[in-house]
């Protein structure tokens, strides 16, 4: 067994490996991502995460529903790090199979991969508590500096896979929404009318159903939605989503980022010439790639964090186009739900985090993206259906969203790869023991 | 490893124990409108030398001993006025046994106390300013955190602060100071002990604005009214009116989900509080005479164990009679997991040995160090005549607040030792970032070769970013706009630029 896979048993256990292999493991890690562009190509399949926050045994339960690593490839979009216990045992664990399988792990960066936010989110005070000295939080924060800033998926497939039993057409469903057993709690359809096209069953937040046994919830539905609001927006959104104009490219590739879009960028291949090998600026085009949010704005507005910017539907739709984008995925803002689409799918924030911060309550969620078996995933799928609705699309997940509009005869256009969901929830709790010693802080000595 | 205390005298009747003085009423005291000088981290050092950090100091630590348990003297029954004590100390020793230690004061939250008026009136005052609560339901619709309907609760406060503290404090004492003057003064940090409206949090900073608008009011002669025993009046405003504020708080932090302010995640002592943690351990500390100084070690007989915090039964039990059992019965209320990893801080101080005396003298230096002495905490605290920035002359010397790290070890505290070295010698006054551990018990595992465990949170540890990032602490301020609230403010815990101006 090699050194790695012995670090990979021993953090895969929640113990935090000895001083010196930290060490190593991130020259290792460094040598390997600075290799790296700027913005990484992946290709599908894979599955997108959101913020982890240190939150262990939440990020197996993860791997637990998403497949394992290397079976399951995975990109997850920074915030590894802070306020949770465990950020350590799960930036360490990551970056281990991120040098074990390189190419079925990407990680990009986040902005609490940060010497600044770490000294003031808990990171910092949890590599001293660990280790009693701050080197390895010196080892991690020079590894985040290479991480990459953003990934652009390709291949993904338009079409849902024919695993999942259904008597529906495959080429029908846009979106799924698996629970963390991989039944499906809701599936949203790429052109129905809308009478039809009710995904949402009555039940808990995100559509979970309270009663489960149907698998094919979008026929059953119908009937109980019918007086839905219709929106457009697809699960998570409560968006409204009435722009008429282009989207992008249905067909095209989805960037991943872990904020989102900067005044300072309208190009991808402008996010490739930052020099991004240095701690996270206070403003600036990388500062707002991990720190900007999107929000229900005309344009650009001023972030109430103090750091990146808001955007509005107008500019994401805008970026999209001219990048060839059919979706930017997200994270960096916590989701109640999961995951959220906004702007008619245009983009959509994933959140991997549940009970944030052991209080919050919240689902966590993770994006599938499969591979595109049969060359569909490069055309474009035109149906011409211009007139059509998904009203109650955004039932379920959405409900609690923007007020419900009718716009059944705007001319939108659904885009986007087929998207699978997988919702989940904090892990259990019984399986940890409580430490048998405390080390106790200096000022109680 | 910390000397023993300065004031120990063989005489009780000649010890005098420092207090915050009351000033001398004056109708031309220069009030002013308490303004923020600590603007970047390099202000902290004056700060930390200032007459209001030495004032905050005293207060704090004037109310802490006022907490501690009393010893009941039992040949001297007729001089304590306690109506407990009677009852034990009139029995006589047939069997010629050492007399016995009667049992200790306490004084807990539940406990019929004599309230000045004053005192009661500031209570009374925190009750309406609970019922503007009903009056500003939080807002219905998106489940997100940060209830948006807290913003119209705080301008409510602030629209009528001045009307209610017209009120509820003693007219004799406005009319003394002139009413113009003390408003314009304490105002300030009491609608600064009630959150952040713009950014719909609440943290220890908050917290540390009410403590000083109970000490101005305190200089000011406000409680002058609570006759009584030596601390009683102290005791009315921690248990009469500090714990009251904090069930006013509480009540705030569920209803509109108000983030933690400044949080360490876990890492944090508490998301949001540290004074209960101050003034519970100090309730269950090893009994004093009215004249000893607060114990450094040691738990009142019949204390619960500090390891009890981690039993919720017992925790239910206490959270009526202890401030710190109060506490941790609030994070069990809004927080599930096990306790030992959302609250490992207190976890960690749950195995503290020597009782309560040592985990309240390790709260001080906490408190000093992890509030006082963080910039991100006291940038917002305003200075004006009751809180002055003016230089302490008294104060040694600052060697440094966070700018100029110092090893955790053998440096004496920072500026005005006098206050905090009553309790306990301070630590450097900000031993870099992040509470420091130096023994850490499992950095020698069979494999941990390379984890000496040794390096100490010094001068050597100081983050080093590139990029143009200043190496001690928040940056200058930048030019950065701060933006309109928007939604990405409106949820929980949501990360903000440390480097953001208010």
């Amino acid at each position: 067994m090699s050194d790695i896979d012995r670090a990979i048993e021993q953090l895969r256990a929640c113990r935090p490996i000895p001083e010196h292999e930290v060490r190593e493991l991130c020259h290792k890690a460094r040598e390997l991502l600075v290799e790296e562009g700027n913005v990484v190509t992946v290709n599908a399949p894979v599955t997108i995460c959101g913020d982890i926050h240190g939150q262990f045994h939440d990020l197996m339960e993860l791997f637990r529903v998403g497949g394992d690593v290397p079976d399951t490839n995975y990109l997850f979009m920074g915030d590894f790090v802070d306020r949770g216990f465990y950020s350590l045992e799960t930036f360490l664990l990551l970056l281990c199979l991120k040098v074990r399988y390189p190419d079925r792990m990407t990680l990009i960066r986040g902005n609490h991969e940060s010497r600044q936010i770490t000294t003031v989110y808990g990171f910092y005070d949890e590599c001293l508590r660990k280790y009693g000295s701050a080197n390895v939080w010196r080892y991690c924060c020079d590894v985040f500096d290479y991480l990459a800033l953003g990934a652009i998926v390709l291949g993904a497939s338009n079409t849902m896979p024919s695993t999942t039993a259904s008597p529906l057409s495959r080429d029908d469903v846009e979106v799924e929404v698996h629970s963390s057993d991989g039944r499906i709690i809701s599936r949203f359809l790429r052109h129905q009318d809308s009478s039809e096209n009710q995904g949402r069953i009555n039940g808990g937040p995100n559509g979970i159903p309270s009663d489960s046994s149907d698998d094919t919830p979008t026929t059953t539905a119908a009937t109980t939605t019918s007086t839905a609001p219709t929106l457009t927006g697809p699960p998570g959104s409560g968006a409204t989503g009435s722009s008429s104009g282009s989207l992008g490219d249905p067909a095209g590739a989805v960037l991943c980022v872990h904020g989102g879009l900067s005044p300072l960028i309208d190009k991808v291949d402008k996010i490739r010439l930052i020099d991004r090998k240095q701690e996270v600026p206070h403003e600036g085009a990388m500062c707002d790639l991990l720190w900007s949010d999107p929000d229900e704005i005309d344009g650009w507005g001023l972030s109430p964090r103090g750091a990146g910017f808001l955007f509005g539907a107008d500019i994401v739709k805008q970026f999209n186009r001219k990048n060839n984008l059919s979706l930017i995925a997200r994270a960096h803002q916590l989701v109640m739900e999961g995951f959220k689409e906004m702007f008619d799918a245009s983009i959509v924030t994933v959140w991997s985090a549940p009970n944030y911060c052991y209080r919050c309550g919240n689902v966590a969620a993770m994006l599938e993206l499969q591979e595109d078996a049969g060359g569909l995933g490069v055309l474009a799928r035109s149906n011409g259906d211009v007139n059509r609705s998904d009203g109650g699309l955004a039932g379920g997940a959405a409900s609690w969203g923007a007020a419900g509009q009718n716009d059944a005869l705007l001319p939108t256009k659904r885009t986007g790869p087929g998207r699978i969901y997988h919702v989940f929830q904090a892990a259990p709790q019984d399986s940890r023991g409580m430490p048998a010693k405390k080390p106790v802080a200096d000022y109680f000595l | 490893m910390d000397p023993p205390p300065l004031t120990t005298s063989p005489n009780p009747t000649t010890t005098t124990l420092p207090r915050l003085a009351i000033l001398q009423p004056s109708k031309t005291h220069p009030f002013q409108t308490p303004s923020k000088r600590i603007h970047t981290a390099a202000d902290l050092p004056h700060f930390l030398s200032s007459l209001a950090y030495r004032d905050i100091g005293l207060f704090l630590l004037q109310l802490n001993r006022a907490l501690c348990p009393r010893k009941q003297q039992q040949q001297q029954q007729q001089a304590t006025p306690s109506t407990s004590s009677t009852t034990t100390t009139t029995t006589t020793n047939p069997l010629r046994l050492p007399p016995r230690d009667p049992p200790a004061r306490q004084f807990t939250l539940d406990a019929p106390r004599s309230d000045p008026p004053s005192v009661v009136r500031l209570r009374d005052l925190l009750s309406k300013l609970e019922g503007f609560i009903e009056e500003v339901p939080p807002e219905k619709g998106p489940r997100r955190f940060g209830n948006p309907a807290f913003r119209r609760w705080h301008a409510l406060l602030e629209e009528r602060v001045e009307g209610l503290l017209r009120e509820y404090l003693p007219p004799e004492v406005l009319q003394t100071w002139g009413e113009e003057g003390v408003l314009q003064e304490v105002k300030a940090y009491f609608v600064g002990g009630f959150g952040s409206k713009e950014r719909m949090d609440y943290g220890t900073g908050h917290e540390l604005s009410f403590l000083a608008f109970l000490g101005g009011l305190w200089k000011l002669g406000v409680f002058g009214d609570g006759g009584g025993g030596e601390g009683e009046v102290e005791r009315s405003l921690v248990l009469g009116v500090f714990e009251p504020y904090l069930k006013v708080i509480r009540r705030l932090i569920l209803t509109y989900t108000l983030e933690p302010a400044g949080s360490h995640g876990v890492w944090g002592l508490d998301d949001h509080s540290f004074l209960p943690y101050i003034f519970g351990s100090a309730q269950l500390t090893r009994p004093i005479s009215d004249s000893e100084p607060m114990p450094l070690e040691g738990s009142v007989p019949g204390a619960p164990k500090p390891a009890d915090i981690l039993k919720p039964a017992i925790v239910d039990r206490l959270r009526t009679e202890n401030m710190y059992f109060s506490a941790i019965g609030f994070i069990n209320d809004v927080k599930t997991g096990p306790f030992w990893e959302h609250s490992p801080v207190l976890f960690d101080i749950s195995g503290v040995r020597d009782g309560w005396g040592k985990i309240n003298k390790g709260m001080i230096k906490m408190f000093n160090a992890e509030v006082l002495s963080k910039f991100p905490v006291v940038q917002h605290f305003p200075f004006g005549s009751l809180f002055s920035w003016e230089p302490d002359p008294e104060a040694a010397p600052v060697s440094g607040g966070l700018g100029t790290q110092s090893p955790a070890t053998g440096v004496s505290g920072p500026g005005t030792a006098a206050p905090w070295a009553q309790a306990t010698k301070m630590p450097g006054s900000a031993p870099g970032p992040g509470i420091p551990y130096t023994k850490v018990p499992w950095t020698n595992t069979p494999r941990g070769g390379g984890a000496p465990g040794t390096g100490l949170p010094g001068a050597g540890t100081v983050p080093v970013p590139r990029g143009g990032v200043p190496d001690t602490g928040p940056p200058p301020p930048t030019a950065f706009p701060r933006g309109k609230p928007g939604t990405a403010s409106n949820q929980f815990a949501v990360t903000k630029a440390p480097w953001a101006k208010d």
